[in-house]
């Protein structure tokens, strides 16, 4: 055995301790220096070498963060076999139009994309991000505001679809009103979708391109029973049970009434027990005779969008829906229809999608502010809708002239959907008073509660909630 | 022989094992950083998080634990988590047992059956609850069974009280081969000569099973009851599976830790949520502590 001096044996766990410890605390931030020191000598150096090439380009590395079912190479979808290709196709044409400058990804799942990206935001771990949930990180300052760029480059806002651009606006610390911290790339909405054939079987017209809640439900209620021509069970319609509070609020925008007012928790006024949203929560109660018996769990319209499909309406479909119908061979079976809108605004229903940001602390904002406008530009939306379709719509307006946009039936509704949706964005929706309404709603939905008491319990509980924000 | 081990190894002085301790505790220090790194920190990290609020992480005291516990939402939780594991335990423990008394009295095909009920348990539950969205579905295979056994159509996992029986039939299912495995474990421990000798005094296999299987079984059944309390009281996975983020319907499933993510990863309010895990935790730690006076477990 070997007799080691305890005292030296002690100081020596001490000083590997805090030797570990000290490397742990400090390697983001000196590493992160590192880089970016290293990263700007050699933006620099590319940017001497290319101007004297190229004259005055943009050059360096550009980290981009996207999140969701993004790979860098090829890939082929386990359902429909259909190969697509990866974002390297544009990472090699960023590349292309700026010769000195070099694209790295960061490829990232949904789950807890919010916190793995504030821990990218303050450690600048990227220039640019997908920041579906942008307001939480404008709000803390750690977004560079886009409007200076915009006035700079004159940069046409107009090419995108109506309020694309309106929904992601965010406030930061210093803002008195909602200003443009991202522009758009990912497309998203709801739509209602129709299967034309049980319209058929029980002889009803078809849905009219901007149905009322009214129209719907007279509808639903002919084709709810047993189907003159099959003999089959069929439901009138179905929702999206976790998210029946946006539907009831989408009503509500119908019936003129709105979610509330202000962005920032602190401003923020709701209006949840408005008699609109009362009436809006009655009518879906009322609609929810209808519905298969699960729909609050989202069951019993597992077979929507394919042939042996018993619902005639669907209040709620995201617009992948299109991708559902080319690999079931059902696209000429199924419709869609708009959401519903409020008659003054012009607008209704929640605002989705994904927006690019620029990292407050990105050491290469000009060319970040390049790859945003890239974002928008007609090859990255075409790669996207293209290669990218199950989770992307297109969201500039010259997609409704391409080829393949027209080809699908339901892409001019989608688009028209996309360009009405309510911006900007709900905000109370991140946070608690969005699971207040919809605890709420689904005890209306139950039954456990009048739509008047509910919402009267909702507003309450979500205003003393605010309140605790102050 | 002595100084020749002294010569050999230089200023390193050879000792007897006994005289020699500090050097292991250069082995153990991956560990004990491990432990700092990931355990030791994130809990202060926690604590000192409960204490604030915001973004900016406000200091606000012990407002973020009063409001926890007036929270109507909170309790309800409780009361969920309670409600499920109350009878997640009441019919998994003695079910397991009664199945593992059966499995310990089979000559043959015992293994068979061990593997059989323990499988379950080996099951991700999040692949299991996914199989049980189907089962306990308006036209799935458990209607099916319960109307031809004369009983109504149940739509399970939309009214909250059936809902809540759901999650209990998942959760008994998952957990019944353990219960089954420990069991076992503890009946292949007791002696045969007390069978023996209760044979040879002429008592009957009823009144051997219970005067001579039951006591002994007793320390697995506490330990059982323990472990399956904090573990439902833990409660996430099968609830946040069938009722999602919300619990629905009507947040007849949410649990506590559910508070805790929806909170925490729902509305980026850490404080709450870590407030709310240290909640938790003073319950596990009482309920714990109550379990083993109650049931006299030596620990």
């Amino acid at each position: 055995m070997i007799k080691v001096n305890s005292k030296f044996v002690v100081i020596t766990l001490l000083l590997l301790f805090a030797l570990t410890l000290s490397a742990c605390g400090g390697t983001s931030t000196d590493n992160a220096g590192a880089n970016t020191s290293e990263t700007t000598t050699e933006a620099q150096t590319e940017t001497t070498d290319s101007a004297e090439a190229a004259g005055p380009e943009l050059s360096g590395k550009l980290k981009v963060q996207l999140i969701g079912d993004f790979s860098l190479e090829d890939k082929t979808d386990a359902l429909t076999g259909q190969t697509s290709k990866g974002v390297k196709v544009l990472k090699d044409e960023f590349e292309r139009l700026y010769p000195n400058t070099e694209v790295e990804f960061v490829l990232m799942g949904w789950d807890n994309y919010n916190e793995k990206t504030q821990t990218m935001l303050q450690s600048g771990a990227a220039d640019v991000y997908q920041l579906p949930g942008i307001a939480t990180f404008a709000e803390q300052g750690l977004l560079e505001p886009l409007q200076p760029y915009i006035e700079r480059d004159s940069f046409d806002l107009d090419i995108y679809l109506n309020g694309q651009v309106d929904g992601w606006r965010a406030m930061g610390p210093n803002d008195q009103e909602p200003e443009i911290y991202s522009l758009p790339f990912i497309g998203d909405a709801r739509l209602i979708v129709y299967d034309k054939q049980l319209f058929d079987d029980w002889g009803v017209e078809y849905l009219s391109e901007e149905p009322t809640i009214e129209e719907i439900i007279e509808k639903a209620s002919k084709m709810t029973g047993t189907n003159p021509k099959t003999g089959e069970k069929n439901y009138g319609l179905t929702f999206n049970g976790n998210d029946a509070a946006d539907s009831i609020m989408n009503i509500n925008e119908s019936k003129g009434g709105q979610w509330g007012t202000g962005f920032l928790w602190k401003d923020m006024k709701l209006e949840f027990d408005s008699p609109t949203m009362i009436e809006a929560a009655e009518l879906l109660k009322e609609a929810t005779q209808y519905a298969p018996e699960g729909v609050l769990v989202n069951q019993g319209a597992e077979n929507f969008l394919q042939d042996n499909n018993n619902v005639a309406i669907n209040l709620r479909v995201a617009p992948g829906f299109v991708n559902s119908l080319e690999t079931f061979g059902t696209q000429d079976r199924y419709q869609a229809a708009l959401l519903f809108k409020h008659p003054e605004k012009g607008m209704g229903g929640m605002f989705a999608g994904s927006p690019f940001a620029i990292g407050a602390n990105s050491q290469n904002k000009d060319l970040a502010w390049e790859w945003l406008k890239f974002s928008g530009s007609e090859f990255f939306q075409e790669y996207m809708w293209n290669e990218q379709r199950s989770h992307s719509m297109p969201v500039i307006k010259a997609a409704a002239e391409w080829e393949s946009v027209k080809e699908v039936p339901q892409m001019d509704i989608i688009l028209k959907q996309m360009s009405q949706l309510w911006a900007p964005r709900y905000p109370y929706r991140a946070g608690q008073p969005r699971y207040i309404l919809s605890e709420n709603v689904e005890r209306i939905l139950l039954g456990e509660l009048s739509a008047a008491d509910a919402m009267k319990k909702a507003q309450e509980e979500a205003t003393k909630w605010l309140e605790g924000q102050q | 022989m002595s100084q020749i081990r002294t010569k050999l190894f230089g200023k390193w002085r050879v000792a007897s094992r006994r005289e020699s301790h500090a050097i292991w505790y250069v082995f153990l220090l991956p560990t004990l950083l491990g432990i700092l790194l990931f355990t030791v920190y994130p809990l202060i990290e926690s604590l000192r998080l409960s204490f604030t609020r915001g973004a900016n992480e406000r200091f606000v005291g012990t407002q973020n634990y009063a409001d926890v516990l007036a929270s109507e939402t909170f309790w309800y939780a409780v009361y969920n988590t309670v409600y499920i594991t109350v009878f997640q335990l009441l019919i998994a423990i003695p079910i397991g047992f009664l199945i593992a008394c059966l499995i310990n009295s089979l000559r043959r095909s015992s293994n068979l059956f061990k593997v059989l009920f323990y499988i379950p348990n080996a099951t991700s539950m999040v692949a299991a609850a996914t199989v049980f969205l189907a089962i306990l579905h308006p036209d799935g295979p458990l209607n099916y069974v319960a109307q031809l056994l004369g009983f109504e159509k149940v739509v399970w996992l939309s009214q909250p009280t059936s809902a809540k029986w759901g999650a209990i039939i998942l959760s008994v299912w998952h957990w019944l081969g353990f219960v089954i495995i420990i069991n076992l474990a503890n009946l292949q421990a007791i002696p045969i000569e007390y069978y023996e000798a209760s044979a040879i005094d002429g008592a009957t296999p009823f009144q051997q099973w219970w005067r001579i299987t039951v006591p002994n079984m007793v320390g697995s059944l506490t330990i059982l009851f323990v472990l399956g309390w904090i573990g439902g009281l833990q409660r996430f996975t099968d609830a946040y599976m069938l009722g999602g983020l919300q619990g629905s319907p009507a947040r007849s499933l949410h649990t506590v830790v559910g508070f805790i993510f929806e909170r925490g990863f729902g509305g980026n309010e850490y404080g709450i949520a870590s407030a709310a895990a240290y909640i938790l935790f003073v319950f596990i730690l009482i309920f714990t502590y109550i379990n083993t006076k109650l049931l006299r477990m030596k620990i």
